[in-house]
C-alpha cells in the first residue's frame, strides 16, 4: 500500500514537469504530418502496389488499422527513442543533480526502494506513451480514412506478413502490439535509467543510452553481424511484431521477452548498485 | 539521543573525517562549526545515511544509521541549505511527495504544521514562485512532518534576512521547549550558535578539535594578554613550557597551567613582567583561534609547567 502511495507520488512529479509532455505533443504533430502524406495520391501509390501485389484489395487494407500500425511500428524506434531516453535519463539524475534526492534520502526509505518506485514510474510512462500513441494515431486515421477495413501487416526485416480482414480481429491485435511495442521500449528506458544512476548529467544519461540503441541499430546492419542478430537489443526489442502473425508464434515472443527482461533486470541491478555506492553530500 | 564514533572518510584518497566522535543528548541543541571543508557536511551526511563512512559509525536512538537506515530515520528530520523542492509542484504536493515517504500522508497535521510556519496563504502556489525565507519555512514544515526526535539541520539561516533568522531561531527555541526535541546544527553564523546551542563540536581540517559547552571552550585554552621582556627570550620560555604564542604578547596557556607559577618561572628565568592579564574572548575569537590551521609552534605538545 505504501509502495503504490509513493509511486503516485513518483508519477505526479513525473507528469508534473512540462518536458515530459514534450514527445506527446510531437508525436501529434508527426501523426497529422503522416496522415497529409497518406491522403497524397502519391503515396498512396506505394501502398497499393505493396497491398495489390500480395494479391488484396488497396480498398479493403488502406485503413485506419493499416496507419496505425505503420505509424507505431516506424515512429517509435526513431522518434520515441528519444523521449523514453529523456525522461528515463532524467528520473534519477535530475533529481541529483538539483538536490531533491537529498530530501528524500533523509527519510526512512531504502534506495532500493527509491529506485524500485523510479524504475516503475519509468516503465508506466514508457508503455503509457505507446499507448498513447496507437490511440491518437487511430483516432486520427479514423477521422481521415474512416473506422472500418482491414489490417495489413508487413515487416521485411522480421520477416512477418499478416492480414486481418475484419476490424474486430485487426484492432485486437494492434491492441496487443501496442502493448509490445511499449514492454520492448522499456528496455530503452532501462538503459537511460542505469546511466541516470550513476554520477552524471541528466543529458549525458540521455545521450549515453540513444548512442548505444542506434550502435546497436547501425552495426545490425552489417553483413558480417547477420548470423549473430538474435544478440542485438533493438533486434529482440523488433520481435512485437510477432504479436502480429496471424497466428501468434508464443515460443519466438517468450524467448525475446525473457532477452530483454533479463537485459533490464541486469541493467536496473547496475544502476543499483552504482547508486548503492553513491555519496550524497551537500 | 545522537552518537557518532570514530568517523573515517576518504574522497578519492584525500582524508575528509578522521576519527571523530561526539554525542548529542536528548533536548540538547549542539552545534556543529568548522570551516569549509572542515568535514560538517561530511559528518552530517553520515548522520543521514547520504555518504558511507570508511570507518566509524552514527546512531540515532540507539539505532545504526548504516545497519538499519530506514528504522533510524524514522526519528529524523532534516533541512538543508538551500532546500531544493520540486519545483513545478505546489507547496502542498511536495509535502505530501515527501511525507508520503515515512507514512501515510496526514492532511489534519500537515495543515497544522503549514499553519505553524506561516505558509497557509502560499501553501497551494508552486514552490518555483516561493522566496528563499518561505522555501526555508516549506522545508522546516517537511521536517517536522514525520514528529521527529532529531532535528538536523544544516546551514539552515544561511540567506535568511534577520527578521527571518530571528523567526527561525525562536521557533527551534521553541520546538524544544514544547517537544523536547533534539537538535544538531551546523552553521557558519557563530552569533546563531551562540545563542542557540548548548554545546557545539568544532572540526578543523576533518578533525575534532573540540567538543563540549561554550564555556569550556573558553577555560580550555585560557589567553592571556603580555608584556615580557625580552620578547623573543620569553617567548621560547612560554613554548618550551607549554604555551601557544597567538600573537606577539598574546598567550594561550595550557587549561591546567596556573598563570601564577607562569608569572613567577618568567621573572625567576630573568625575563621583566610587566603586565600579564587574562583576556575575555568572544565565541568568534574562540572559534577562529580554535579553526586556525596548526603552526609549528603549536604542533608542539602541551608539557607540563616546571
Amino acid at each position: 500500500m505504501n509502495f503504490l502511495r509513493q509511486l503516485r507520488g513518483e508519477l505526479r512529479k513525473l507528469f508534473g514537469r512540462r518536458r515530459t509532455y514534450i514527445g506527446y505533443g510531437v508525436f501529434l504533430v508527426m501523426e497529422l504530418i503522416i496522415l497529409f502524406v497518406f491522403k497524397l495520391e502519391r503515396s498512396q501509390r506505394g501502398m497499393r502496389e505493396l497491398i495489390e501485389r500480395n494479391g488484396f484489395g488497396f480498398d479493403d487494407y488502406y485503413s485506419s488499422l493499416t496507419i496505425t500500425y505503420w505509424v507505431m511500428g516506424f515512429s517509435m524506434f526513431l522518434l520515441g527513442s528519444i523521449y523514453f531516453a529523456l525522461v528515463a535519463g532524467d528520473i534519477v539524475a535530475k533529481e541529483s543533480e538539483d538536490g531533491n534526492l537529498r530530501l528524500v534520502l533523509a527519510r526512512p526509505v531504502s534506495r532500493l526502494r527509491i529506485l524500485l518506485l523510479k524504475y516503475a514510474a519509468i516503465a508506466i510512462y514508457t508503455v503509457s506513451f505507446v499507448i498513447f500513441v496507437g490511440i491518437t494515431g487511430y483516432a486520427m486515421s479514423v477521422a481521415a480514412l474512416g473506422w472500418d477495413g482491414g489490417l495489413f501487416v508487413w515487416n521485411y526485416k522480421m520477416k512477418v506478413f499478416a492480414v486481418f480482414p475484419d476490424w474486430g480481429s485487426g484492432i485486437a491485435r494492434i491492441g496487443l502490439a501496442a502493448v509490445g511495442i511499449g514492454i520492448s521500449m522499456i528496455t530503452l528506458s532501462s538503459i537511460a535509467f542505469m546511466f541516470s544512476c550513476f554520477k552524471m548529467k541528466p543529458a549525458a544519461a540521455t545521450i549515453m543510452a540513444l548512442s548505444i540503441l542506434f550502435v546497436d541499430l547501425v552495426l545490425q546492419e552489417f553483413p558480417f553481424f547477420k548470423p549473430y542478430e538474435q544478440y542485438f537489443i533493438t533486434w529482440r526489442m523488433s520481435s512485437w511484431v510477432y504479436l502480429l502473425e496471424n497466428t501468434i508464434s508464443w515460443p519466438k515472443l517468450a524467448m525475446s521477452y525473457g532477452f530483454l527482461f533479463g537485459l533490464n533486470a541486469t541493467l536496473f541491478l547496475i544502476g543499483y548498485t552504482a547508486f548503492r555506492l553513491r555519496d550524497f553530500k551537500t | 539521543m545522537l552518537t557518532v564514533t570514530g568517523l573515517c572518510k576518504s574522497f578519492g584518497g584525500k582524508p575528509a573525517l578522521h576519527d571523530v566522535s561526539f554525542k548529542v543528548e536528548r533536548g540538547e541543541i549542539h552545534g556543529l562549526l568548522g570551516h569549509n571543508g572542515a568535514g560538517k557536511s561530511t559528518t552530517l551526511g553520515i548522520i543521514l545515511g547520504m555518504v558511507e563512512p570508511d570507518g566509524g559509525e552514527a546512531s540515532i536512538g540507539g539505532i545504526s544509521v548504516q545497519r538499519d537506515h530506514a528504522e533510524a530515520m524514522r526519528q529524523v528530520g532534516a533541512i538543508f541549505e538551500s532546500p531544493a523542492f520540486f519545483e513545478y509542484l505546489s507547496g502542498w504536493e511536495n509535502l505530501r511527495i515527501l511525507s508520503e515517504f515515512s507514512g501515510p500522508f496526514k492532511e489534519r497535521a500537515t495543515r497544522k504544521i503549514v499553519e505553524r510556519v506561516g505558509l497557509t496563504k502560499h501553501i497551494n502556489n508552486k514552490v518555483g514562485t516561493y522566496s528563499h525565507g518561505m522555501r526555508q519555512r516549506l522545508a522546516l514544515a517537511q521536517a517536522l512532518l514525520p514528529e521527529p526526535k532529531v532535528l538536523l539541520l544544516d546551514e539552515p539561516t544561511n540567506g535568511l534576512d534577520p527578521e527571518g533568522i530571528k523567526w527561525f531561531r525562536d521557533f527551534i527555541l521553541n520546538l524544544r521547549e514544547e517537544r523536547g526535541i533534539t537538535v544538531l546544527f551546523n552553521s557558519h553564523l557563530l552569533a546563531e550558535v551562540e545563542q542557540m546551542c548548548d554545546r557545539v563540536t568544532i572540526l578543523r581540517e576533518g578533525r575534532l578539535v573540540h567538543d563540549g559547552t561554550l564555556k569550556s571552550l573558553q577555560d580550555e585554552a585560557p589567553v592571556y594578554e603580555a608584556t615580557l621582556e625580552p620578547w623573543d627570550e620569553a617567548r621560547d620560555f612560554l613554548v618550551l613550557n607549554g604555551a601557544r604564542i597567538l600573537a606577539p604578547g598574546r598567550i594561550a596557556l595550557p587549561p591546567d597551567a596556573d598563570p601564577a607559577i607562569i608569572v613567577a618561572a618568567l621573572v625567576g628565568s630573568g625575563i621583566r613582567v610587566s603586565a600579564f592579564a587574562p583576556v575575555r574572548r568572544s565565541l568568534e575569537d574562540l572559534y577562529l583561534e580554535i579553526t586556525a590551521k596548526p603552526s609549528k609552534e603549536e604542533a608542539l605538545p602541551f608539557l607540563p609547567v616546571a
